[in-house]
């Protein structure tokens, strides 16, 4: 059978494979080497090393509370297949209103009651994060409404434009170009 | 075909499977077989890691007891969850939260609740398994395509063994009259080696085989959102059964023995290895652990304000498949049942890297004896150093392997 093979001239893609083969072993390995630094600078992320999240949007007065705001990734919503494409950000409560606060809620849009306030926060008062799912229709001049509900049954909303909250989502709906 | 002919294409076969990417594979195996015992390599480097009891029949304290410690020790420390690992000399993995926003694992002893520690930022654990699970491409759309670049593995794996087995004839012989030679040098040397090893870790390739493949089935059938699952989609907390303080305090919490006692009495045999304190105001308390199947974690959610059960995930609850797919990835981390199992898996693991070693080395000895014989040929006939080179040597194969 090797004899066949012998008999066949040998065609330039086969002498490419032959000569290259073993090197396909380096161009594997390089490919760890290369997202070590991204692997690391996620792991350092994920534990908070590096602040809140990839960019900051700053502290939003929410009636008598307020909380630190931050995108995990300044990048657009990443799609969860049926789900739709999803944004996450990551908060802080404030000092104060840390033992007041029961649920920090997000919501593109302005929430018609406390039951409809959108995603709710996972986490800790010091670092909790959601998953805001940003339907691709949604327009580029939406706001982020933020409702924070007390133990005591009290419920504060505040609202800031999308475009402050996330420019990389803003800038994804652009690119969607007004999909219906 | 001829017999013989059938027999040198499976040789051929066998030989070239993991050739052109040798040194990846090696490299997977050898993460893998590290993946395996990390934890314990961690244990050894980090003494805060350590917690030996201090008496044969030293109590251990209860969870209650040690969020109770870590909050006298570090009032504005949040526990997150709490994990006790499978041996007793471990200390428990706390995953907690700091006013800071950091959150991680700290080292607490089990038996007089002090922190030890705090796991170190670069996690070794962690690094061995995602550089052999996904050779650290990130997941950024599903699966990462380094998932499916490792565990894809599977195949030609399985497919060495079967060739394998084909080209050793009467491999069974092996296992009664064990050769190794020593003194005939060193191809001989590592062809005794590449078959005793093989026929012993027979079990053991096709189980990591097996397991590879399916986590590459599992990613594809992720990222194409096709569903095995019949887990319920997790209710919350209903808003009624959350008590208002007029105060505006958080509402008290019912304690985690009692949780734990709750789960327990559903689950019988539950052991309480894990449990995690709700994630927000409307989320449950989760218990877990393993009962008498070592390979499948059971868990209960319970309501953490009235105690009641809100949902369980038993191993009953489970479809045949799932029972199968769930037992795939214990099956090959070997962590299912303590330091001596994974001591087993670490052993073949090394023994498989030897193996794709040994593969190599008999594949380059043979080749250098194959173009040997080739240039000197070449003398006689121009065009002869382009026959396959493997020729000669495996028809040596085909006689050594028929003995």
């Amino acid at each position: 059978m090797s004899q066949v093979a012998a008999e066949k001239p040998r065609s330039p893609l086969s002498r490419f494979w032959h000569t290259w083969r073993f090197h396909i072993n380096v161009l594997l390995l390089l490919v760890p080497l290369g997202f070590m630094p991204k692997y690391f600078a996620d792991a350092a992320l994920f534990r908070g090393d590096t602040g809140l999240g990839e960019r900051e949007v700053g502290e939003i007065q929410v009636g008598p509370w307020s909380l630190r705001l931050a995108e995990l990734r300044n990048a657009a919503p990443v799609s969860d297949g049926p789900a739709g494409y999803l944004k996450s950000f990551n908060a802080a409560l404030c000092d104060s209103c840390r033992d007041q606060v029961k649920a920090t809620y997000l919501r593109i849009g302005k929430p018609r009651s406390l039951r409809a306030a959108g995603v709710i926060f996972f986490g800790t008062p010091y670092h909790m994060g959601a998953a805001l799912p940003v339907p691709e229709k949604t327009k580029n001049d939406a706001e982020l409404w933020i409702t924070m509900e007390g133990w005591d049954g009290a419920m504060h909303q505040a609202s800031i434009p999308l475009s402050q909250a996330s420019p990389a989502t803003v800038a994804w709906l652009n690119r969607q170009g007004g999909k219906p | 075909m001829s017999k013989k002919s059938r027999s040198k294409l499976w040789f051929l076969v066998h030989s070239w499977l993991a050739l052109p990417i040798w040194f990846f594979v090696l490299i997977v195996c050898v993460t893998g077989t590290l993946a395996v015992v990390s934890q314990e390599i961690v244990w050894l480097a980090n003494p805060q890691m350590r917690a030996s009891p201090p008496s044969d029949d030293a109590p251990l304290l209860s969870y209650d007891q040690i969020i109770a410690a870590i909050k006298k020790a570090e009032p504005q420390t949040l526990v997150e969850s709490i994990n006790r690992p499978d041996e007793s000399h471990f200390a428990l993995d706390v995953k907690v939260s700091y006013p800071d926003g950091r959150s991680v694992t700290v080292y607490v002893n089990p038996y007089s609740g002090a922190i030890q520690g705090t796991a170190p930022p670069f996690n070794f654990q962690a690094f061995t398994r995602a550089l052999h699970g996904w050779w650290l491409v990130p997941f950024t759309n599903g699966y990462s395509w380094g998932w499916y670049l490792v565990s894809f593995l599977g195949l030609p794996m399985l497919a060495s063994l079967v060739t394998g087995l084909v080209v050793y004839k009467r491999f069974w012989k092996g296992f009664l009259r064990p050769t190794l030679r020593i003194r005939h040098g060193a191809r001989i040397f590592w062809g005794d080696f590449h078959r005793l090893s093989g026929i012993w870790s027979i079990w053991f390739i096709a189980v990591i085989s097996v397991t590879s493949t399916w986590f590459m089935i599992e990613a594809i059938l992720s990222d194409n959102h096709i569903s095995i699952s019949t887990a319920p989609v997790a209710p919350v907390v209903p808003r009624e059964s959350v008590p208002l303080t007029v105060d505006g305090a958080p509402a008290p919490m019912i304690s985690l023995e009692s949780a734990i006692r709750e789960a327990k009495e559903r689950i019988p045999g539950l052991e309480d290895s894990s449990v995690s304190l709700p994630a927000n105001a409307y989320s449950h308390l989760l218990v877990s652990g393993r009962s008498w199947y070592p390979l499948i974690y059971q868990s209960a959610e319970v309501n953490p304000y009235t105690g009641d059960i809100s949902t369980t995930r038993l191993l009953s609850d489970r479809s045949g498949l799932e029972l199968v797919t769930e037992s795939m990835r214990p099956l090959h981390t070997g962590d299912f049942g303590g330091i001596w199992i994974k001591l087993i898996w670490f052993f073949f693991g090394l023994i498989l890297s030897m193996m794709v070693l040994s593969g190599l080395l008999i594949w380059t000895k043979r080749t250098a004896l194959a173009t040997a014989n080739a240039l000197k040929r070449n003398n006689k006939r121009p065009r002869a150093a382009l026959t396959g080179q493997p020729a000669p040597a495996m028809s040596r194969e085909a006689t050594e392997g028929s003995r």
